[in-house]
């Protein structure tokens, strides 16, 4: 009941999320640093594979940015980091939401027991 | 260890701040006279290098202004040479100017970067809570 598909599927998509929002720290960190290349995380293809497998737990995987750079090498995008990083946290708060409502359902299915 | 998205702006906000530290220096001594025998002021710019492992950056050292300055004629100064001359250092305001709004933008973004780690620790700390 704690090893379900639910369980594994959200907190691979936390742990990806938490990765995501690493990468942006790090690339927003580096904005101004020549040469730095942006990194990006991608695990939700790999997630939804796997959840149809009826596994649900997925490693999130790192690729670099390949948008062209500016003069000092440099190519992080401060409005899509930006956006990207609202949108993860969003993405983050409803993940921990479904999982807290996935145990709740799971405490009411011991109470009536 | 590695770090999580509070430490990685961390190193960030104190890169960023060197910087800051840097320009407020090179705009401090933008018209300091030094006479011809010794060196003009250098101005200091700070290298920016990312850390190893996506660790976020870290102010690798520093790279220093030509210290031949620009030679001036102006003979009334208290330390003009026999002909004249006296050394500025060869610090261009516009550019300072342009890294000061730079390294304070880059501050602030990273500012918001602590921000929005603190909102995920927040839900994370709310997992399994009773509602």
């Amino acid at each position: 009941m704690f090893d379900s598909v639910t369980t594994r599927a959200l907190t691979s998509a936390l742990d990806g999320l938490a990765a995501r929002q690493s990468a942006i720290a790090d690339n927003l960190a580096n904005v101004n640093t020549p040469n730095f290349h942006a990194r990006r995380v991608q695990f939700e293809d790999a997630l939804a594979d796997s959840v149809r497998q009826g596994d649900g737990a997925v490693e999130a995987a790192a690729s670099r940015s390949l948008e062209p750079t500016r003069l000092n090498g440099n190519n992080v995008n401060t409005d899509t980091e930006t956006l990207s990083n609202a949108d993860t946290v969003l993405r983050y708060q409803f993940a921990a939401q479904s999982l807290t409502g996935h145990f709740s359902n799971v405490r009411t299915a011991l109470r009536s027991a | 260890m590695p770090m999580d998205a509070i430490g990685i702006a961390g190193t960030s906000l104190s890169t960023h701040r060197k910087w800051l530290d840097a320009v407020s220096d090179n705009l401090a001594n933008v018209n300091t006279v030094t006479s011809t025998d010794d060196d003009a002021f250098q101005a200091r710019y700070v290298t920016a290098v990312a850390n190893a492992d996506n660790q976020g950056v870290s102010a690798a050292g520093n790279e220093w202004g030509d210290p031949e300055g620009r030679v001036v004629h102006e003979p009334d100064h208290p330390l003009a040479d026999e002909e004249g001359y006296v050394r500025y250092p060869d610090i261009t305001l516009s550019d300072q100017m342009g890294s000061l709004i730079m390294a304070q933008r880059g501050y602030q973004m990273n500012t918001a970067v602590v921000d929005r780690a603190i909102d995920i620790y927040q839900a994370a700390i709310q997992i399994g809570a009773q509602q």
